[in-house]
Order: structure tokens, then sequence, then C-alpha cells
């Protein structure tokens, strides 16, 4: 029968990667005590300018650029290691984390030589944040719909539309925005570029759109006739789409696809007291078999994105598996709780967490790209479109 | 064996897999025809004894050469008892005996052996009702030791399986034993054994599911267009990929551990959760996939059920996801929420 084979080759990482896990969970273990519980639940939602500056400090943001770039030019499989070393303990990691996943590496790969040094040099110092600007009002998982306009003027450009979703905007320094350069509305993929927008810039206003756990994470941020300077355009005009496909592929495995909510999972563990009965063992046993399952296809995946190959499809069961676990856990885990924690005590202080793990659940099936748009991906590998 | 001459042996099983090993076959078995051919070739080709040494008449494969091939035979519903033969065969080598040849089978349960007495009983012994010889890890001093027993010899009650194979209830009181010998693997470590090689079998029937759901869904045309063009069934069969991905991501990842980590104690934890989610996810497998095919996927006639109800079957055979869930939730819950971390990142037991 002809269709592809779905492998997840078993990969261990290597004892470059593992001495370094070492290392982080030392350092992590000395700095987490300082921060305070509720910032540590929201991990890589959490903005904390501090820690990404005593992270940078440790070389450990942009770790597999160039060093010439501010980077230690370390194995995207130690990077790895850093990443859910990060999510395993519950670390304050929102203010880099953009930067460190997908602004810099597509700075790295597509930027000209200014942008690079003018900008990864202070990523990886833990010191310049990102958003990421490709949602619109009318665009969402329909990216190449994106109505925002650059027109080419003398020196640059001048910018008009709306983006949405824009995590960070009020108080990060930068962000990329996909817009149209050239051609219709209606033209697709072709005419988009990506630019490289200071959001200090005048004629850029910032509103923030209140989620509804009622935190301000994403922003409404509106550009009306914003001149950019021509140095700004990432790689050359009309390459946004190609650019944008491979940032969005980049990493659709990792760990953060599983590890967002984990707090929860050791939440579990400490209500459940050190002898649960054995049906409430058994079904907590069952979670994190299943959470161990998706580290090991996450971990066979970097080895094979290692040994040079693309596993797209892999990559996108991996997040379609992982987040669909993170919107299960906060239920498990309440249900649970609610027969089997050990003290009343215990109970309340879980099931404040557990509320903040319930409101943000249905998130983790919706941003960077939808369950039905990651199946739409993996019946297209499996050849049914 | 190395990687190479795996490879081969694979590709050479599974064209002989296909060939002789088709519908009728497994249908036969379930009306109690016993495909002795299938098993003498089986046997020529060194299969059930691929992981035990060459001096002990095998071939001298590992534990992963073994594990392969079985997730190869899960793809096929090979209806022998092949699995069970070869890791009895690896166990009873591991004790410092020859295997004989013909088929043996697993009695893993509350055996004892006492004043040169072996009692006890067993439950779900796969393929009792043909296999020539059980074989048991018994305790004697408390300490383990692996007995070989004739089929002649115990007593033994027919309870097929809803896929139709032979399983039964053994029961041992006194009989002469083939081989006793102490074994370096324990009763518990031979049924994380057994669940790993169930797991491989589950997986490689997990695979085959999913191929067959795919390619249905290209050929059968309802609205004038292949039902493969609709999105709703595109994805329900992208979900299904995903359970059939998770099956073999764990599975591989407690075959590659307990390879590793040698035969008396690797991969203990990976095989515990491996087999967890094996049995987890058989459900939503053949749920997905008998919905993808309507009432054609529902008949006797399709091969389907030949995985679906192996699946069904097998997430109980030497412990389901109550039974390992428990043993990891039990130890994990001991070692408290700081030790869960790094046994995640160590494929290991919390402690």
């Amino acid at each position: 029968m002809s269709i592809p084979k779905l492998e997840f080759p078993p990969f261990h990482l290597p004892p470059e990667a593992e001495e370094l896990r070492v290392e982080v969970r030392a350092f992590l273990h000395e700095t987490l005590p300082k921060v305070k519980s509720e910032d540590r639940f929201a991990s890589w939602n959490t903005f904390s300018p501090q820690f990404s500056r005593e992270l940078g400090k440790q070389g450990w943001i942009g770790i597999t650029w160039p060093k010439q770039y501010g980077g230690s030019e370390k194995s995207f499989l130690e990077r790895y290691v850093v990443t859910e070393e990060l999510l395993g303990n519950s670390a304050p990691a929102g203010a880099h984390w953009v930067a460190d996943r997908q602004s810099g590496p597509l700075l790295l790969r597509f930027g000209s030589e200014e942008q690079r040094q003018a900008i990864l040099p202070r990523i990886t110092a833990g010191e310049c944040f990102f958003s990421i600007g490709m949602s619109e009002p009318d665009s969402g998982s329909d990216l190449a719909s994106v109505r925002t306009r650059a027109e080419p003027v003398p020196g640059g450009f001048r910018v008009n539309g709306t983006k949405v979703w824009t995590s960070g905007a009020h108080r990060n320094h930068y962000c990329i925005a996909l817009v149209r350069t050239s051609g219709q509305h209606g033209d697709r993929h072709k005419g988009l570029s990506q630019i490289l927008v200071d959001l200090k810039t005048p004629n850029i206003s910032i509103r923030p759109i209140i989620n509804l756990a009622g935190r301000h994470d994403w922003n409404e941020v509106t550009f009306s006739d914003t001149f950019v300077p021509e140095s700004c355009l990432i790689g050359n005009e009309g390459d946004g789409w190609l650019q944008v496909t491979s940032e969005l592929a980049f990493e659709r495995s990792g760990p953060e696809r599983f590890m967002q909510n984990y707090y929860i999972l050791r939440e579990l563990v400490r209500v459940l007291g050190r002898q649960p009965a054995k049906r409430a063992a058994a079904i907590l046993g069952r979670i994190i078999a299943r959470l161990w399952t998706l580290r090991q296809m996450s971990v066979a995946v970097a080895g094979m994105m290692q040994g040079g190959k693309s596993p797209a499809i892999e990559a996108s069961l991996v997040k379609d598996l992982g987040t669909i676990y993170q919107q299960d856990l906060p239920e498990i885990a309440r249900v649970l709780a609610e027969s089997d924690a050990t003290t009343e005590e215990d109970m309340a202080d879980f099931l404040d967490v557990a509320q903040y793990a319930t409101m943000m659940a249905p998130s983790y099936t919706i941003q960077g790209g939808t369950t039905q748009v990651l199946r739409g991906i993996v019946a297209r590998g499996l050849g049914l479109r | 064996m190395d990687r190479e001459t795996r490879e081969m042996l694979l590709e050479t099983a599974d064209r002989f897999f296909t060939q002789r090993c088709g519908k009728d076959i497994v249908n036969g078995v379930e009306k109690g025809v016993w495909p002795a051919d299938l098993w003498k070739e089986i046997e020529e080709m060194g299969l059930p004894r691929i992981a035990v040494p060459e001096d002990k008449d095998g071939a001298g494969g590992t534990l992963a050469d073994m594990l392969a091939v079985l997730r190869l035979a899960g793809s096929h519903a090979v209806p022998v008892p092949l699995a069970e033969t070869a890791l009895a065969n690896l166990l009873v080598s591991a004790a410092g005996g020859v295997p004989a040849t013909g088929t043996s089978t697993l009695a893993l349960g509350k055996v004892v052996f006492n004043g040169n007495r072996l009692s006890g009983k067993v439950d779900r012994v796969p393929f009792a009702a043909v296999a020539d010889r059980f074989v048991t890890v018994a305790t004697s001093n408390g300490k383990p030791m692996v007995a070989v027993v004739a089929a002649g010899n115990v007593s033994i009650n027919e309870v097929p399986t809803h896929a139709g194979e032979p399983y039964g209830t053994v029961t041992f009181d006194n009989p002469a034993c083939e081989f006793a010998a102490a074994s370096p693997v324990s009763l518990e470590r031979a049924i994380e054994l057994a669940a790993l090689v169930r797991a491989m079998q589950m997986a490689g029937a997990a695979d085959k599911v999913l191929s067959i759901a795919v390619e249905y869904s290209k050929q059968r045309v309802q609205f004038g267009r292949p039902i493969s063009t609709f999105q709703a069934i595109q994805h329900m069969l992208a979900e299904l990929a995903s359970c059939v991905a998770a099956t073999i991501a764990s599975a591989e990842a407690a075959a590659r551990d307990a390879d590793e980590g040698g035969l008396a104690d690797g991969g203990r934890f990976s095989i515990a959760a491996a087999k967890s989610q094996a049995s987890e996810f058989a459900q939503r497998i053949a749920a997905i996939a008998h919905q993808s095919m309507g009432a054609m996927g529902f008949t006797h006639e399709h091969i389907l059920h030949h995985y679906t109800r192996r699946l069904w079957v097998w997430r109980r055979d030497f412990g389901s996801e109550s039974f390992w869930g428990e043993k990891i939730g039990t130890a994990f819950a001991k070692a408290g929420p700081q030790a869960l971390w790094p046994a995640l990142t160590s494929s290991q037991y919390a402690a």
C-alpha cells in the first residue's frame, strides 16, 4: 500500500545536551524560587525581562546562532533541552520566547547583515523582544488573505492596516509584520513581504485585546500611514509567503506544544498525596504515559531534523496530539482531584491553578495553527488531498 | 544483527507474510484449522529463534531484532504463536537452555515450584489450545525459575478470545518438566517483556489499520467522488494517523530502551508507558477506522476486523492501560511532585 510510513525513530539527545540540562536545571533551581507562583504557571506567557536577561547572561538565548551575533553555536538539540527545562520547571520565559524561537531564526536566515548585527546580539542578551504580526481581523487560518499594505514610497514604505492577536506588542520592541507590498488583495501568496517594524515608530496605535482569562497578552496594532524605512524589508520583496511558511513549520513539534500547562500535572501529583487509591493511580499513570509518549515523539522529530530530514507530517502530528493532551489535562486533573485530593487545604490551592488552566485550555488548539489546519496538513501528507 | 541484515530479513519476511498469511489462513485459524505449513516455513526462516544465541541453535539476533519482526507480524495478523514462541525461546535460552522446535506459549502467572512440584493456574494463556509447550517463570524458594512443560502434561480449558485465537486457562499440577533452570528474568520482568511484545504487535496492527482505511477512502466513491475528498473524512483519518503514530512511537521507544538496558531490567518505565498508550489508543484507532469504512468494514468478508479485533484483545494481554497506569501512577505519586520531571526526561520510574 502506498501511504507514507509514519516513523518516529527513537532518538537519544546527545551527551553534550544532557550535560547542558544539568547546568540549566541547577540555574533554574537557584533562580526560580524568587519568582511569584502565578507567573510560573503562565510559563512562556509570562513577561519577565529580568528573567530573560539572566538567561541571556548564561548564553542560553539564541544558543544555536553564530557567535558573531551573540550566539553560542550550539546544536539544535541543545536548544531543545534548554526549552524543555524552561517548561518543565515552569520558568517565566515569555519575554524572549518569540524572539528566540521565531524572529531571530527568521532574521538569521532571511535578514540583511545590517538587521542581523543590529538586532541579534540584543536578543541573545535577553534585551530585545518580538511580536508576530501575521493575523488580521479577516485573516486567521487563511493567512494569504492579509490586507495590510506597505506602499513603496521614496526611502521606504507607507503602511496601512490592522494586525490582531499581537501578543506582547504593548511591551515588546519589534514586530515582524506580513504585509502586501505589490499586487492586489486576492493575489494570495504573490506580492507578500515581511517587514521589521520598531513598535515605537510614529503612527502605530496599540490597543489591548483582553482574553477570557482577563489577561492582557494580545493587542490590536493599527498602522495609519506609518512610514517604515526601506532597510526594514526582510529578504526580497515578494518572499513573505515563503518566509512565513518556513517559520510556521519551524518547530511545530517543540516541547511547548505539550508542556505549556505541565504545572497542572505536577500539582495533581502533589494533591493526590504519596499513596493514592488504585483507580486514581491508574488515571495519573495513564496521563504520565501520554506525556512521556509526546516527549518521545517530539525528541524523535528533533533527531530527524538534526539528521537533515524535514518531517513535516510527523511534526504536525505531534502538535495535534500535544495540544489536545494539554486541553484534556486540566479536565482529567480536576475531576481526579475532586474525588481523590488528600486534604481540603491542598484542594483549595489546586483549584486555583486548575481554574486558570481551564480558562487557558481553548487557546492551545488554536494558536500557531488550529487543529483543523493541522489535520488538513496531515491529510495532504496521507495523500487524501 | 546489523541494520542492513535486519532490513533484508524484514523485507523477506514481509513478502513471505503477504504471500503465505492471507485472509483465508487467518479465518481458518478461527475455525480451528491449524496452518501447519505456515508454521513450518516460519521455523525454516528462523523467526521463532531470532533472539536465541547461535550456540543455542538460534539466529543470534538482539531483542530489538526480535521486536522488529514481531511488529511486522502484527501488521499481517499472523495467526500463529510466533510472538509467544520467540519470547519463550529467548527466556529459555537466557536460562541456559536450548529451545526445542515447535510452538511455545507463555503461561505467565502465579506458578510455584515447591519440593519438585510445579503447580499453579494461569488465565488467558495465548494459543493455549494449539501450543506444543508452555513456558512459565515459576517461583522456586523465592527465586525465579524458567520451566518448560509439554502440552500433554498440563490441563487446558480453552477460552477463545474475541479475535478468535485459541486462548485458554492452563493448570500445572506436578507435571514433568522438559527443562527447568534458574532464570535471570523475574516473573514481573517476563510480563514486562510480553507487554512490550504486544505493544510492538499493536504498533504493526495499528499501522495496517491506517493504511487499510486510507486506501479504502480513496477507492470508495459516493456522491460522485472518492470519500477521501470530503473534509470530514480527511480530518477523521488525520486523527487516526495521530493515534497510530503515538502507538508506533511509544512502542519503538520502549523497544529501544529495553534493548539497550538489557534483558533483566532495561526500559522498565518505557515499557509500562508504551503498553498503557497502545492499550489506550486501541479503541480510538478501531472506532475511527470502522466509522470511516461504514458497513463494508463491519463485515466478516473484509479484513479490517482481523486487526481491530486483535487490538481489542491485545490491549488486555499482559496488562491493560489500567494495570500499567496503576504501576506508573503509584510509583510517581510515592516519589512526589519534585521527582516527576527528572523521571520523565530520563524515561525512568520516579524514585
